[in-house]
């Protein structure tokens, strides 16, 4: 059975029952659209259920040729780190629907541009021939900048545009790159072009060319991220668009972005990589710091978690280019839980924006005496956010920080100060937003979040609490897959994994005690 | 008798019968225009269906070269020639002209008593465009471009009384009139360089250079330089397009749709034959000049859309963008036409239904579309605004839409043949476009302050934009089929 076909379709045809409703039951739109967004779910639920955890290879494969003559396929593939994307994005696309109640003018097209883009955010992460690749990347675009543009707020045309300009200059480098390297493949093969992935691993390049395919990808995944000094358009994307889309955004979108540097830069591109890991890495570190120091002054609540994302997000560069194991499964669970937390803050931010209509951190004071549930939630996601032990932030970034120390020592520590940064701008906004006296009378009276709302929360606060306590289940997944990737660039290139020494390399000892150690150790972290 | 055969020629044939009855018809109903609508339908149709029924002969191996002058093998000189491409360019420039007729209906309705001659010369030029594609005579190509140039001149200053359609009539018919002796004067050079009016040289059968004696390869390679020049303008591309914008925005909106689609079908098929299938082996010498003409004009096109504020010139300068993706396929020689045949096809749809939804917003004799007039667009009219921001994405080379294919194959022919500085040039000015297009599409979403007057477009016209659009999204999203259709469209 084609799951991962069926997957791709399943939102789509939501959008088609959504759409087809008819247009004076606009009473039906919301519980039909909630409803055709539970299917998607559970079929990447099916898949992690049947997913065969340390196997490192593709699964769930698919192949069909759509154009001869022009090599392209319908490639589809899971392996360890694509698969939580997906489940990610099939988990956020129903909460970010559910919490889209207040959405009355133009509910349908709403709907059916969520559902879109669902599709199209599940194609990028699940496919495998570039140009399907690539039409996935670019699709995404449109709905979102009709989001943004048609639900935002009051600068949300320029924002909206802005987006898309920023991302799509990305793609022109990403397409052209995409191009010559179908064109490289199929030379070597001996036909015309071929865009499939797995026949790209066998391609030889120049060092020239090697260089400038990966800078072409670079530039696309770096703006997407978006990685220091290209994120400019993500604050006001991020403010401007109406909740659901800031959740989907931050929650996936982004995430397309390291999820492309992963699957593409590092594999495709080794030696280009390892020149270049500690560039990248010294951006990512950039944007943690600098991310994080504005994030501080933001006097709006919503531009502040799009700042902290910058920070994040110079995390998961961080780890992905420290090129170690720790490194690159603790970005993969970053991605997972900075998805979860940041989702959960900007669906609270949501939550009370639609109560107060004001996002300004000054018109707030003392709102945890009038919504106590609500300033909970609140400083429960904050802590996730910032890394507090025992959630599933902290173990992302300490993962990572452990892996990037292996091989960038300075850079690591340079970039530990994030942490604690994150733990100012949060605490000190939660501390303006909810402490002290009510000072804003139009505080007074509000209502606290009701059964709906804390419902559509839970699943976060529960997926936040599992991966922090036990991420076990995360890791033996994504280790494998992170694993080949550096098997490779070891094999193709002169660079040597840092490992930590083992004690089998100190003293002759059993290998297989010595693994069931490093489980222990794997067990303990949580 | 393989020369006496009809169906090589039946597609003018066709056209130029349903033109004279409808001319006749119009004479004796008067201002009936309901007696003879149907007839131009009813033409473009059959045009249609003769080019499937050559498609098939061809196909079953039938196609080749008719009407010889000379019965000497070695010396024959065929005026007509039946293959994929002319049979494609049947098919495409029939339903093409059908839709655009369509959409220029409430203009035509509006014309009173000239309407017959509006809907004949339509008939006209497209026959002469599909004359341009199916021939390997240089002179016949010629007589194909005037034909469907004169035409042209005729009905972008139909509305008479209106300086402004007057002035685009003039312009289009001076710069016009130019680029077509350049075409001419190329023929006689070619001529004069090869003794031969064939595209194949005196042995006018595929092989030109094996046989014929080049005594003047100077004078040949001006022929083929003045050659481009008259194509290029016809075509508009940069730097030969300055007429386009204003021909464009002086010309009433019903009647531009089918000037803007048909003649960069019957442009590109002639390039692709004369260049592609003819001067093979001249192609060292005039790639390079196709490449750098396909960078300028996406380059100009691209940049200048960026300040246009007015919708037909926006579409004007855009179609410059757009004939510099497709030069970009034609640098990849053969393999470039399957793109190039899928890019252009798809385009005409979306202008002619663009065109048409101009025409539906501001009216179809209109001559300025401010993007302005577009605002709130989805307010007045939900199903004109979707519409017509499908019709945007398409062209912006939106994946899913079907301007994205044409796009991305002719990037991929053109870095197969080694230009990827062309590539990136490409993909960033498509970029670029995304902000134009992006404009027209916030505009239409955006709430429209004073203008709140309800659009109902008629249902031919509607009819018309539904085609477009659907056309736009279902090549977008399953190109295959049509896909394995163009990849035998090729020159004989």
């Amino acid at each position: 059975m084609p799951v991962l076909s069926i997957l791709i379709v399943l939102p789509l045809v939501g959008a088609i029952v959504v759409g087809l409703l008819p247009r004076h039951r606009t009473e039906l739109v919301y519980p039909i659209a909630l409803a055709m967004s539970i299917p998607p779910l559970a079929a990447a639920l099916h898949i992690l259920w049947y997913f065969n955890a340390g196997d490192a290879s593709f699964q769930f494969g698919e192949h069909i040729v759509l154009v001869e003559s022009f090599g392209i396929s319908w490639t589809l593939a899971v392996d360890g780190i694509s698969l939580f994307m997906v489940v990610l994005t099939a988990l956020l696309f129903p909460i970010s629907i559910a919490a889209s109640h207040s959405i009355t003018d133009r509910a349908k097209t709403y709907m059916v541009l969520m559902l879109i883009l669902e599709t199209g955010v599940l194609g990028v992460f699940l496919s495998l021939d570039l140009f399907v690749f690539f039409a996935f990347f670019e699709i995404v675009l449109i709905p979102m900048y009709l989001l943004i543009s048609m639900w935002g707020s009051e600068n949300r045309a320029y924002a909206s545009l802005k987006f898309v300009l920023f991302t799509a200059v990305g793609s022109a480098f990403l397409l052209a790159s995409i191009v010559a390297l179908g064109v490289l493949t199929g030379e070597q093969l001996g036909t015309l072009v071929n865009f499939d992935f797995r026949n790209m691993l066998s391609v030889e390049f120049s060092s020239t060319t090697e260089l400038a395919l990966f800078v072409g990808f670079a530039i696309a995944f770096a703006i997407k991220i978006p990685l220091f000094p290209f994120h400019t358009w993500l604050p006001d994307a991020h403010t401007e668009a109406p909740t659901a889309g800031s959740v989907i955004l931050a929650g996936v979108l982004l995430k397309m972005g390291t999820y492309g540097f992963l699957r593409f830069n590092l594999t495709l591109f080794p030696q280009a990589a390892v020149d270049l890991a500690i560039p990248l890495a010294i951006l990512g570190v950039i944007g943690i710091v600098y991310g994080a120091a504005v994030a501080i002054v933001q006097p709006d609540i919503k531009r502040l978690i799009a700042y902290s994302s910058v920070s994040h997000m110079g995390f998961i560069v961080l780890g992905t280019f420290a090129l170690t194991t720790q490194g690159l499964s603790g970005s993969v669970v970053l991605m997972i839980s900075h998805g979860l937390t940041t989702g959960a803050l900007f669906l609270l931010i949501g939550m009370v924006y639609e109560r107060t209509h004001t996002r300004k951190i000054a018109d707030y004071g003392g709102l945890a005496k009038v919504m106590p549930v609500y300033a909970g939630i609140f400083l429960f996601s904050a802590f996730a956010s910032a890394g507090l032990p025992g959630l599933s932030g902290f173990i992302g970034e300490f993962t990572i920080l452990i892996g990037a120390y292996l091989s960038l020592p300075v850079l690591t520590i340079i970039a530990g100060s994030g942490v604690i940064l994150a733990a100012i701008y949060l605490l000190w906004a939660y501390e303006r937003v909810f402490t002290g006296p009510v000072t804003n009378s139009k505080l007074e009276g509000l209502k606290d979040l009701g059964f709906r709302e804390v419902a559509i929360l839970a699943p976060l606060i529960v997926l936040i609490i599992g991966i922090g306590v036990y991420p076990k289940p995360v890791f033996d997944r994504v280790e494998p897959s992170v694993e080949i990737i550096l098997d490779r660039i070891e094999a193709e290139t002169e660079f040597e994994v840092p490992e930590f020494a083992r004690v089998s390399d100190l003293v002759d000892i059993d290998y297989e005690a010595e693994r069931e150690v490093s489980d222990h150790d794997d067990g303990e972290e949580g | 008798m393989q020369n006496a055969s009809f169906l090589p020629v039946a597609f003018e044939v066709i056209q130029l019968a349903g033109a004279l009855l409808v001319l006749l018809v119009g004479v004796i109903a008067g201002k009936q225009r309901r007696v003879w609508a149907p007839i131009a339908g009813v033409t473009f149709l059959a045009s249609a269906g003769a080019g499937v029924l050559q498609w098939r002969a061809v196909s079953e191996g039938s196609g080749g070269f008719f009407f010889s002058t000379q019965e000497l093998e070695i010396m024959r000189s065929p005026m007509v020639v039946m293959d994929g491409l002319s049979a494609f360019a049947a098919i495409v420039l029939g339903l093409v002209g059908f839709v655009a007729l369509l959409g220029s209906w409430d203009l035509v309705a509006s014309l009173g008593k000239r309407s017959s001659e509006f809907v004949a010369l339509t008939l006209l030029a497209v026959a002469g465009l599909h004359m341009m594609t199916v021939t390997p005579n240089l002179v016949v190509i010629f007589i194909g471009l005037e034909t469907a140039s004169i035409s042209f001149y005729v009905l972008a200053g139909f509305i008479r009384g209106s300086r402004k359609s007057d002035e685009s009539a003039l312009k289009y018919f001076l710069l016009g009139s130019l680029a077509s002796a350049m075409f001419l004067y190329g023929v006689a050079l070619t001529f004069a360089a090869t003794g031969s009016l064939s595209i194949y040289g005196v042995n006018s059968i595929r092989d030109f250079f094996s046989i014929t004696i080049i005594t003047e390869p100077g004078i040949l390679l001006a022929g083929l330089a003045l050659m481009f020049v008259g194509l290029f303008f016809k075509i508009s591309a940069a730097p030969f397009h300055q007429w386009a914008p204003d021909v464009y925005q002086g010309a009433p909106s019903g009647a531009v749709g089918l000037m803007a689609a048909g003649v960069k079908i019957a442009g590109f098929a002639a390039l692709a034959r004369i260049f592609i299938g003819g001067f093979v082996s001249q192609t060292d010498v005039w790639v390079p000049i196709v490449a750098v003409v396909a960078a300028i004009s996406m380059i100009v096109g691209t940049t200048m859309a960026l300040v246009q504020t007015d919708l037909k010139r926006l579409l004007a300068y855009s179609g410059v963008a757009h004939s510099g993706y497709l030069l970009a396929a034609m640098v990849g020689g053969i393999r470039g036409i399957p793109p190039m045949w899928f890019y252009v096809s798809t385009y005409a749809f979306m202008i002619v239904g663009a065109f048409t939804i101009v025409s539906v917003v501001c009216g179809p004799a209109s001559t300025a579309a401010p993007i302005d007039s577009f605002k709130g667009l989805a307010k007045r009219s939900p199903e004109m605004g979707w519409l017509l921001a499908i019709i945007m994405f398409g062209m912006s080379g939106m994946p899913f839409f079907a301007g994205f294919v044409g796009k991305v194959f002719a990037f991929v022919v053109a870095g197969e043949a080694g230009y990827m500085w062309l590539v990136v040039i490409g993909t960033l000015t498509t970029v670029v476009g995304f902000a134009f297009y992006l404009r027209v599409v916030s505009g239409i979403f955006s709430s429209g302050d004073d203008d709140d007057r309800e659009i109902d477009p008629s249902l031919s016209a509607r009819f018309a934009i539904v085609i477009s659009a659907v056309a736009t999204v279902l090549f977008g999203i399953v190109p295959w089929p049509l896909l394995d259709v163009v990849r035998e469209a090729l020159p004989f």
